[in-house]
């Protein structure tokens, strides 16, 4: 016995193992499969299932003990092998097989159902059982994207036990008693979870099945490709299943740094818009008025001689690009070149005026990791609900305060998804946030400062509502880091790869690798770049303004859509409009490139390969699973063909060669390799690895507006499923979203005469329109909450005055 | 918010404040919800989920396990017969059969009247005077076939107002598992049991 | 224990046969002297388990605040003594109660009373009461500074919570659920993941006799190892059925013929459960002449158990009767563990078949070998496959079935049915 480390022997045979772990992880991870049904290793053990059942010898003779609830000891001798515990494996079995269906067949888990090989391996081949089977109503729908079957349900507890334990949302549950023991949601209840899928995958037996796979295919006919989802800044390590180059499932993969397995359904189910029959397949270029399919080699000339003219014309500052936040490092940094390069402007942004500084984003010292939560001595988010929009972080988070013991602070504008795990929770008026950090400074709230005094504090900052706009966010971080100065920040921001868009320098102040850009940057890179415009350009705003104005003329717009995704919409689309040209790569046509001069069709995801950065800044690689749609080709080759065509070339060739360039001039990723990515680092790598990450950005108070004095103020944030242009191409996912809705409190629901499901008009400065009220216990008093983004919703805009009225 | 009665909502307090957390109410709470609807209906278990802070799907799993929860409309009397093996060993199954037979009632219905439900039921703890039959959880030992019969007959015409036990007991019962002693006056009210905390002690004064 | 008048369950009565001077005694002692006392009376847990009491107490961790919980669920077929110790002696059980929580420094109690009992739940709330009322119960019991709130909690048809982590998790609001062990006893981890005491009616109805006869008196009550008096539970056959409290060491012919007062209609003894319907059944042929005690029954392969004695005759169907048994625990698993859930139903369905005229030549094994599944090797006590007893407890009959009774199963396949008068045409299939 070592430190920490004890001696068993299993079958025989002496195993060194971790003290304390489960005898069956511990029997597991030295090559002795135990079997099992109910063990999950993510979740608490339940001991239900009997599956585990082993011998040991006690000081009162043999037990059979279950090994999934079994703590290691020293000395502990255990047989797995022997008669009796043959015997209780088969009983098991049998008991459980008594009253399964058995129609493997039709089952959508035949193939890869645990109890289906644990019946080859362990099982006694024929049934005994003469009675008649127990029989229910099958399948159920049990929400949206989940039926149940209840007949095949062994009741293991795995789905009831994710949504209480990990999910917090406890909608399923064992119902009845004894052989009439079943699962089900509450009547009228449906199982209505944003980690619903997750039940699925771990379900051991077909009792839980996705509508989107069910009967799609059999499983030894898929095709599988390990990969990182961009639908969850955490990047949550994912399998891409295709058959016949069709993309079927996305399954969780257990990377322990990040998701540890689960996914959210928009993880997890948002990958039917790849094979929409809306994609854009084939470059497309306006004639007569009209935009018509033309060649490759017509369209790219097209824009490369349309952008050179402006160039020649105005300059560099008269081009502009928006967007780069949807593909991949490799993407991003093609396109941070282009811009620089070809178009000779830094007039480049990955955000859309919602979120933070570029600098704090993706350079903040102390950047928290994810897995800092687990040891945090207190987790303060203020910012986005979680739940919502960060779904990889919920459940770490959740798990920190809920598993872990971690104290938990959470400051939003009203009810969150974390609050029942929360310690304290403030709520505060939408765009008052800048005054009650104010107050917090002053003393207000010992608590909270009593909170933010302890070791270890991690501070989940962000964007909590429209209201009070990113600026708060840096605010937040200045006074965490003034009251607690060994704190660690974590900036949040919901798209896709913004994070690696910005290590890429698509950023009007930023350079590859987290170089700002000022003249000393520009010298690294200056051998391999060559001359680049000096001075930052401008971000999204200035350059909307700018095309507004008519002092930017040309746009290119990279996988980005402004007029849904911008705070403001109204500025996108007047200064769209005001184009004088547009050129859009793109999946899909959508609002912002409806009225584009060229759309060039772009691979989507699973369809090239690259690497990604996280959040925390964890750098994994995504992988191609199948060829792009129709012509598409991955935005990454479109730029170069363009830049070579504009005399311009950025001699990169392939998605591995502009890695390997990253790793050469970018500082912070200096030295990442795919080959590292693949094999010793499959968890991926937190950049920078070295410290070497040349631009440190110190939080820093920025001034910030007062709370308006109204009667209601109108808070306005993200939710999981809006009319963002993936979600609005995933059938199965669009039904999801609220659509216009407007939660009213129910006390100032009868003031105002508002029923729940009413009608009711909403008006702000900006925009007005009808939305249903829904008269929602957790948004407070004076507060009228619009998810953001919804179909058919009005466009409000950011200001926080609203008034409302009953649509007779 | 509620849609209990005002007495119900004073009872649900008092229920909760006699717990350190919320959720042990979740039985008490669930009683009540009986006694506000004459059964357990699912805006019952809803209402009950507020007042435990727990979700419905979680209040019907605790209400499912357990058999006195009844989630189906009840009659005014529920009839249970113990079958279980001392009973059984002294002619339970004809007891049951008794008391569907003269009230048409199988064992697991309701009436049509919604007056009488008739259920076999495990061990009600009567086994030294089996056979034990309970009206709303009032109980009566030693009844044969024919008392079991009567006892249909005088429910149906006498409807009493309160179930006591000692009168059933005088009336319809036999042998008993040891001396009752001293008559009480007080019985149940409806298909639940009559017990202090849930204001369901019904008393007979006449 | 149950020496009561007409009125026992009045404290006007229960004062004046010297009711809660023990438990105003107790206030006098130390936890360890309260401990120790109880220990050397030798009093075993009444339950069902026969653990020390005494023992019991003593693994209290030494977190705080604790809790004492009552288990009143008595509904193990064959088994209703304490619902005459609730209703005939509430009072006794407060004191009892009282004693208890001042050995383990508890201020708050919880009876857990079966639904099925409104009756003995209304005694004992009208003894809590008027216990309150005479500052016994409430804040400064008897004068002292010792705070005791007790709360009658009602459970709501559930066998399974007579089992104290089941009980424990329905009182927290979740399904009667057994807990898993280790933890094996709730005195380290109970309600609300707190130490909690659980204890049962008998047990803590001892309690107040004990003091007053000191442990030696208390064990001077009986001639055997087991100490004190016991209460037997006597139904089925036997002319005079009812509870009885008898000095451990007579023996079972003594106690079905003379205290049961022998056979009714003076039909031939065939067999008997020796401890409610869990325990493996005797037969006169070789267990008449048994002592009653833990050890005599255990020695014997079987148990005293909640002390439930359930007599059968000549005239019984012993295929019936252990399906009525086996359909008992089938109705009360909690539906948790595997065999437990599947296993008992199926035994059920194989034993209502032979009732009912299908059974197969096969049947028998078939039923050794599913009851092999649940209880593994078919040993007593036996070698679990399950969480709680519960599943291995409906292997019982099926055994007695084996060893004593094979050839009424063959009477069943050559009868095409039940030979016996009454069969099962009453009890239609379950819904």
């Amino acid at each position: 016995m070592t430190d920490g480390r004890v001696t068993i022997s299993v079958d025989g045979v002496q195993r060194d193992v971790p003290a304390g772990e489960l005898l069956i992880k511990a029997a597991q991870d030295q090559g002795t499969y135990i079997p099992r049904f109910c063990w999950h290793e993510r979740m608490k053990p339940v001991g239900m299932c009997r599956m585990c059942l082993v011998q040991i010898e006690t000081p009162r003779g043999l037990a059979l003990i279950t090994a999934c609830t079994t703590p290691v000891a020293d000395g502990m001798v255990v047989d797995t092998e022997g008669d009796q515990v043959k015997k209780a494996q088969e009983a098991v079995l049998e008991f459980l097989l008594a009253n399964h269906p058995l129609d493997c067949p039709v089952c959508d888990k035949g193939g890869e159902c645990p109890l289906q090989d644990q019946a080859l391996a362990y099982g006694p081949g024929e049934s005994r059982f003469v009675e008649i089977k127990r029989t229910f109503e099958k399948p159920i729908p049990i929400s949206d994207l989940v039926l149940l079957d209840r007949e095949r349900c062994i009741l293991c507890a795995r789905c009831t036990r994710f949504c209480d334990e990990i999910s917090g949302d406890p909608l399923i549950e064992f119902m009845e008693r004894a052989n009439l023991t079943e699962i089900n949601t509450f009547p009228d209840l449906p199982f209505s979870s944003y980690y619903s899928g997750n039940t699925v995958q771990i379900c051991p037996v077909g009792a839980l099945t996705a509508k989107p796979y069910r009967f799609r295919a059999r499983p030894w006919d898929l095709v599988r490709v390990e990969s990182s989802s961009l639908f969850d800044t955490a990047h949550p390590r994912i399998e891409v299943h295709a058959s016949q180059n069709q993309i079927l499932r996305l399954t969780g993969v257990d990377n322990d740094a990040t998701n540890q397995g689960w996914l959210s359904d928009k993880a997890r189910f948002g990958f039917e818009y790849l094979d929409s029959h809306d994609r854009v397949t084939a470059p497309m270029a306006r004639r007569d008025g009209e935009l018509v399919e033309v060649g490759w080699r017509e369209a790219l000339e097209i824009v490369a001689n349309r952008l050179d003219l402006i160039k020649q014309e105005d300059g560099g500052q008269a081009l502009a690009v928006i967007g780069g936040a949807q593909g991949t490092n490799e993407d991003a940094y093609t396109l941070a070149k282009f811009a620089r390069v070809a178009l000779e402007t830094n007039n480049i942004d990955c955000r859309l005026d919602d979120t933070m500084a570029s600098h704090f984003l993706a350079a903040t010292v102390d950047r928290a990791t994810i897995a800092d939560l687990d040891t945090a001595g207190t987790i303060l988010v203020w910012g986005p609900d979680l739940k919502e929009e960060h779904p990889t972080l919920y459940l770490r988070v959740r798990r920190a305060a809920q598993e872990l013991g971690v104290r938990l602070v959470v400051i939003h504008p009203r009810a969150t998804g974390l609050d029942d795990r929360a310690t304290l929770k403030l709520a505060y008026r939408p765009g008052g946030g800048f005054e009650l950090l104010d107050e917090i400074a002053e003393g207000a709230h010992p608590e909270l400062l009593h909170a933010l005094s302890v070791d270890r504090v991690v501070a989940l900052v962000g964007v909590a509502s429209m209201a009070d706009g990113p600026a708060l966010a840096e605010s937040v971080a200045a006074l965490v880091r003034q009251k607690s100065p060994s704190c660690r920040i974590l900036p949040l921001n919901s798209r896709a790869n913004t994070f690696g868009a910005l290590d890429m320098g698509v950023a009007p102040d930023l350079l590859p690798g987290r170089v700002a850009l000022a003249p000393a940057g520009v010298g690294a890179l200056g051998e391999g770049w060559g001359p680049i415009p000096p001075r930052p350009g401008r971000d999204t705003r200035s350059i909307l303004e700018g095309l507004e104005s008519g002092e930017v003329r040309g746009l290119l717009l990279v996988g980005a859509d402004p007029v849904r995704d911008m705070p403001d919409p109204g500025l996108a689309m007047e200064a769209l409009e005001a184009a004088e040209y547009l050129i859009s790569i793109d999946t899909f046509i959508h609002d912002s490139n409806r009225d584009a001069d060229v759309i060039l069709p772009a691979a989507a995801f699973a369809e090239k390969e690259g690497t990604v950065t996280n959040v925390e800044g964890r750098v994994q690689r995504v992988n191609q699973i199948r060829p792009a749609a129709g012509q598409a080709r991955p935005d990454r080759a479109i730029l170069e063909d363009i830049a070579t065509l504009m005399g311009a070339g950025l001699g990169l060739g392939s998605a591995e060669a502009a890695s390997k360039e990253i790793a050469e001039v970018a500082p912070a990723y200096q030295g990442v390799t795919w080959d590292q990515l693949d094999w010793e680092h499959r968890d991926g790598l937190v950049i920078p690895l070295t410290g070497a990450q040349p631009l440190q950005h110190i939080p820093v108070a920025l001034k910030g507006k007062k709370a308006p004095r109204a009667a209601l103020t109108l808070h306005v944030s993200r939710v999981m499923y809006d009319d963002g242009v993936r979600l609005r191409h995933s059938p199965s996912l669009r039904r999801l979203a609220p659509g216009p809705v407007a939660h009213i409190s129910p006390s100032d629901a009868p003031k105002l005469g508002a029923r729940d499901g009413a009608r009711v008009r909403l008006v702000t400065q900006r925009g007005e329109g009808e939305f249903r009220a829904v008269i929602d216990p957790g948004t407070p008093g004076g507060v009228v909450y619009v998810p953001r983004n919804q179909p058919n919703a009005a466009i409000l805009g950011t200001d926080p005055v609203v008034r409302v009225t009953v649509v007779k | 918010m509620s849609n209990w009665s005002e007495g119900t909502q004073e009872r649900a307090r008092h229920v909760l404040s006699l717990y350190p957390e919320k959720r042990s109410a979740v039985m008490p709470l669930l009683y009540l919800a009986m006694v506000e609807d004459g059964h357990l209906t699912e805006q019952g278990m809803a209402e009950v989920a507020v007042w435990c802070g727990i979700t419905p799907a979680q209040v019907q799993a605790v209400a499912s396990f357990y058999t006195m929860y009844k989630r189906e409309p009840t009659g005014r009397y529920l009839i249970s017969c113990c079958t279980s093996i001392s009973c059984m060993l002294l002619g339970a199954d004809q007891v049951l059969h008794a008391l569907e037979d003269q009230s048409g009632v199988p064992h697991g219905e309701t009436d049509h009247g919604g007056l009488l439900s008739v259920e076999h039921v495990e061990c009600l703890g009567a086994c030294g005077g089996a056979v034990a039959v309970q009206v709303n959880y009032e109980l009566i030992e030693g009844v044969t076939p024919d008392r079991a019969r009567s006892l249909v007959d005088w429910l149906k015409t006498a409807e009493p107002e309160v179930v006591n036990g000692d009168e059933m007991q005088e009336l319809f019962g036999t042998r008993r598992s040891f001396d009752w002693a001293i008559r009480e006056e007080s019985g149940a009210v409806g298909p639940y049991p009559a017990f202090q905390s849930l204001g369901t002690v019904g008393s007979e004064e006449k | 224990m149950t020496e009561h008048p007409a009125d026992s369950h009045t404290m006007l009565r229960y004062r004046a046969t010297g009711g809660y001077d023990q438990a105003r005694r107790a206030l006098g002692m130390t936890r360890d002297q309260l401990v120790e006392e109880v220990k050397a009376s030798g009093l075993l847990g009444r339950g069902g388990a026969a653990f020390s009491a005494g023992l019991k107490w003593s693994f209290l961790g030494p977190a705080r605040p604790t809790y004492l919980v009552i288990n009143a669920d008595e509904s193990e077929p064959g088994t209703f003594k304490d619902r005459q110790l609730l209703e005939r002696d509430p009072h006794q059980l407060v004191e009892g109660l009282i004693i208890t929580a001042i050995a383990n420094e508890v201020h708050r109690a919880f009876i857990y009373i079966r639904g099925e009992y409104p009756k003995p739940a209304r005694r004992v709330q009208a003894a809590l009461d008027e216990a309150y009322a005479a500052g016994f119960l409430g804040s400064g019991i008897f004068g002292s500074d010792y705070d005791l709130e007790v709360v009658i909690h009602l459970g709501a048809g559930a066998y399974i919570c007579g089992e104290e982590t089941a009980l424990i998790n329905s009182l927290e609001g979740f399904r009667g659920e057994p807990r898993l062990k280790p933890p094996y006893f709730p005195a380290a981890i109970g309600l609300y993941m707190l130490p909690t005491i659980v204890n049962n009616v008998e047990t803590v109805s001892n309690l107040p006799h004990i003091l007053a006869l000191g442990s030696d008196g208390f064990a001077a009550l009986s001639s055997s190892a087991d100490t004190g008096t016991f209460m037997t539970s006597l139904s089925g056959h036997v002319k005079r059925p009812g509870n009885y409290e008898l000095p451990h060491g007579i023996t079972w012919r003594e106690l079905i013929f003379e205290v049961g007062g022998g056979m009714r209609r003076d039909r031939k003894l065939k067999a008997w459960i020796p401890g409610g319907a869990s325990a493996p059944w005797f037969v006169p042929e070789h267990h008449l002449d048994l002592e009653m005690s833990k050890d005599a029954t255990a020695a014997a392969g079987s148990m005293l158990g909640s002390g439930a004695v359930i007599v059968m005759d000549e005239d019984t169907c012993m295929v019936r009767a252990a399906e009525r048994i086996v359909r008992f625990f089938s109705h009360e698993s909690c539906g948790q563990c595997t065999p437990c859930r599947e296993g008992t139903t199926w035994l059920e369905m194989i034993l209502r078949r032979i009732e009912q005229g299908q059974g197969r030549a096969v049947d028998l094994d078939l039923m050794i070998d599913v009851s092999d599944g649940i209880s593994i090797g078919l040993e007593w006590p036996p070698k679990m496959t399950t969480i709680c007893p519960l599943g291995p407890s409906a292997v019982s009959p099926i055994i007695a079935l084996r060893d004593y009774f094979r050839s009424e199963i063959d009477l069943h396949l050559a009868n095409g049915g039940c030979p016996f008068p009454g069969g099962l045409a009453a009890i239609e299939e379950e819904e």
